[in-house]
């Protein structure tokens, strides 16, 4: 996205607004990722804790999650950087 | 999203423009929007998908995984493409004859 023609009034209010929806997003993940590694990992309701198995189950999709979420990102980067080539 | 901005340090000068704030966040919405249907997307049929993630007993992508990733995304934004030109040729059309979807 392009903010060059903003004045320093709207740079400020938009960097404002990106931490506002940074946090958003921040929680939003972090909820999204407890419930996609919840509905995977816990699997054995005859103990109160979770198991052995389940910890390492929940870690495991949570490293997972986080580097398959990052080589997306590094894709998305990437088509954008050629749209915004091809555009111009 | 600090990279956005491109590091300049302006000075706080001039007033807030609405409209233009509110493009801005529009497009800011929308790239966000369409990362995350991205990420779930492809997770869905990359990552949780594979009966070897049922329990993940892996913590690292593997291979095969990575590649799907790569494809997925790209295929992702080719079906985005796509739909866009037709949603367009759809919309030339009803302008032209005035109705829409038939």
């Amino acid at each position: 996205m392009d903010f060059s023609q903003f004045n320093g009034a709207e740079q400020a209010h938009m960097s404002k607004v990106i931490e506002k929806k940074q946090m958003q997003d921040f929680m939003k993940l972090y909820s999204g990722l407890v419930e996609r590694c919840f509905n995977a990992c816990a699997q054995d309701f005859t103990t109160k804790a979770l198991t052995t198995n389940e910890s390492t189950c929940v870690q495991n999709c949570t490293d997972k999650f986080l580097k398959h979420s990052e080589r997306v990102g590094a894709r998305f980067a990437e088509h954008n950087a050629e749209q915004m080539q091809g555009g111009k | 999203m600090s990279f956005l901005f491109g590091g300049n340090n302006r000075s706080v000068e001039g007033s807030v423009d609405p409209a233009k704030v509110e493009m801005a966040m529009a497009e800011l919405d929308m790239i966000t929007d369409v990362f995350n249907r991205l990420v779930t997307s492809c997770h869905t049929k990359c990552i949780s998908s594979t009966p070897n993630n049922h329990r993940y007993v892996e913590g690292e992508l593997l291979k095969g995984e990575s590649v799907c990733i790569d494809r997925c995304t790209a295929k992702f934004f080719e079906v985005n493409k796509k739909v866009g030109e037709r949603m367009s040729a759809m919309g030339n059309a009803a302008q032209s004859t005035g109705t829409f979807g038939r």
